[in-house]
């Protein structure tokens, strides 16, 4: 699959990443990657397994929310912010995600 | 003036009443992007109307607008900042962190400074998008609509980016809310509450919606073929107001700190009076009795007289009905003595909310310049029997304070009276 690049959009949660419902897990991470990245307004290659959204950027509720609703939709499972604030890194959010995403399936 | 003069006033206010004066100016404007810019087009009344696609596109009968020339944001808002702001709030924003560095506050307690700021539309041309783009599909609503589409989201921005904690207010005074947030900050810090205040006004309402709606009014000129000469303001050809946008902050500050600190000082706010026509929705009256009041409150409240004015900034918004009835509100609160009026919507626009906090700043270069702007395609006065509009030239008054007229839709009269730094 390929990814648009988040740069020009200035359209919250509106990120240019295609919906797939085959995605692997290294698509996966890259899809959760890019979506923090254009929220936060950084680049995906800034986002890491590591990385820790509250302590690192000071993330808000409303942009974890600005998150949960792109991948949401991206990604095609229920995920809501309460979610995403129960993993403290990344990494711990793309495992997450990847459960739901094997429980649909 | 001295001090004593405010004893004028007394019983009104304590006669200790501080003196508050301007430390920063910021405007993000179709006449420029810093104020000696704007001043510079505003002398030169050189109009920054122009054709833009996308509104006759959109289907507006008006093809034209004036809109702030591009400029680069990063240095101002980050890209993480920008997705969750608008248009409108980035332009005060952008505007208020000019101001803020020029005043150059420090070591400050947060809970005595405020912001303070005004706007007529506000978020509703981000929320007319949103319904365009969104409306029946929940999933794809961002989750920053409200917040960014709230009329109070720059004010909030301001304080949230800088830290203060004073009050944080707010105004909707259609066409003068730019004015009456000057006058409400500068009250604020007049009454002891405050030690800072930035205040201002935005909009950013250049949209074909928006242009369509005031258009129904038969609010704005429709001179399709020549923009550049569709805002006239006093000239026997105008034909409506040109829509705007744009934002113009100001740190107002307690005069007493502002020389302690040994800030640079651009001028004061001395005076502010506000009342209502109550008398229609959109139209001023035409007797313009209520105006005029409001001029001479205003005059009062620096502890003035009529005769001490030195030049008019007025509203001037090129609709035959606002000139008309401020050519007479003028003459009969100066009892036909009122010195030079100029107006910059002839080269600016309407700035709407911002009209007025940008006319406010100007006046004060002007208070300090000695000099009145000339009215940009002014060439047939329609209304020299009742005042003396400048055109043509600018021209040399003495060193004497500008009274600045804004007013708004819902028969809004804001008068400031501003003062060149003593």
């Amino acid at each position: 699959m390929t990814h648009n690049g988040p740069a020009g959009t200035r359209t919250a949660d509106s990120v240019g990443v295609p919906s797939s419902s085959d995605t692997s897990s290294a698509d996966l991470s890259a899809v959760v990657r890019e979506t923090i990245a254009e929220v936060l307004g950084t680049t995906p290659d800034a986002i890491v397994d590591s990385t820790d959204l509250r302590t690192e950027y000071g993330i808000d509720s409303l942009e974890l929310m600005a998150i949960g609703a792109q991948l949401e939709r991206v990604l095609n499972v229920p995920i809501s912010a309460e979610d995403l604030m129960g993993a403290d890194t990344v990494g711990q959010a793309v495992e997450l995600l990847a459960q739901r995403k094997a429980g649909r399936e | 003036m001295t001090p004593q003069q405010h004893h004028s006033t007394a019983g009104r206010w304590p006669s200790e009443r501080p003196r508050v004066v301007v430390t920063g100016i910021g405007v993000k404007t179709p006449a420029g992007l810093t104020l000696d810019e704007a001043m510079s087009a505003v002398l030169a009344a050189r109009s920054t109307a122009a054709l833009h696609d996308e509104l006759a596109e959109g289907g507006s009968p008006v093809h034209f607008a004036c809109r702030v020339p591009e400029f680069d944001p990063e240095p101002y808002v980050t890209r993480r900042e920008r997705r969750q702001i608008d248009r409108p709030t980035e332009l005060a924003l952008c505007a208020a962190a000019d101001a803020v560095e020029q005043a150059a506050l420090s070591g400050l307690p947060s809970a005595r400074v405020g912001v303070h700021l005004g706007t007529g539309i506000g978020g509703l041309p981000t929320m007319e998008s949103s319904v365009r783009e969104h409306y029946g599909d929940s999933r794809r609503m961002p989750v920053h609509a409200v917040p960014r589409t709230m009329a109070n989201s720059a004010a909030a921005r301001v304080a949230m980016r800088y830290g203060f904690r004073g009050s944080c207010v707010t105004y909707n005074t259609a066409c003068a809310s730019g004015a009456t947030a000057i006058g409400e900050a500068a009250r604020r810090i007049q009454y002891g509450e405050l030690d800072v205040a930035v205040g201002g006004g935005f909009d950013a309402a250049v949209t074909a919606f928006m242009l369509t709606g005031f258009s129904r009014m038969q609010a704005l000129s429709t001179r399709n073929d020549a923009p550049e000469q569709a805002s006239r303001p006093f000239d026997a050809q105008r034909d409506g107001f040109v829509m705007g946008e744009g934002a113009a902050v100001l740190v107002l500050e307690r005069r007493e700190s502002a020389l302690a600190r040994g800030a640079h000082i651009f001028g004061e706010v001395a005076g502010y009076a506000t009342n209502a026509d109550a008398h229609h929705i959109v139209a001023p009256h035409a007797d313009g009795a209520v105006a005029a009041a409001c001029m001479a409150d205003a005059i009062a409240d620096a502890g003035l007289l009529p005769a001490d004015i030195g030049q008019i900034n007025a509203h001037g918004t090129s609709t035959p009905a606002n000139d008309s009835s401020e050519a007479t509100a003028i003459h009969r609160c100066f009892d036909g003595q009122a010195p030079p009026v100029t107006a910059v919507k002839g080269v600016t626009g309407h700035l709407i909310g911002g009209s007025g906090a940008l006319e406010a700043a100007i006046s004060l270069v002007c208070a300090e310049r000695r000099i009145v702007p000339p009215v940009a395609n002014l060439t047939e006065p329609s209304e020299a029997d009742r005042i003396d509009v400048v055109f043509g030239a600018p021209r040399s008054v003495d060193r004497a304070p500008v009274l600045s007229n804004s007013f708004g839709f819902g028969g809004q009269n804001v008068c400031l009276v501003l003062l060149p730094a003593t």
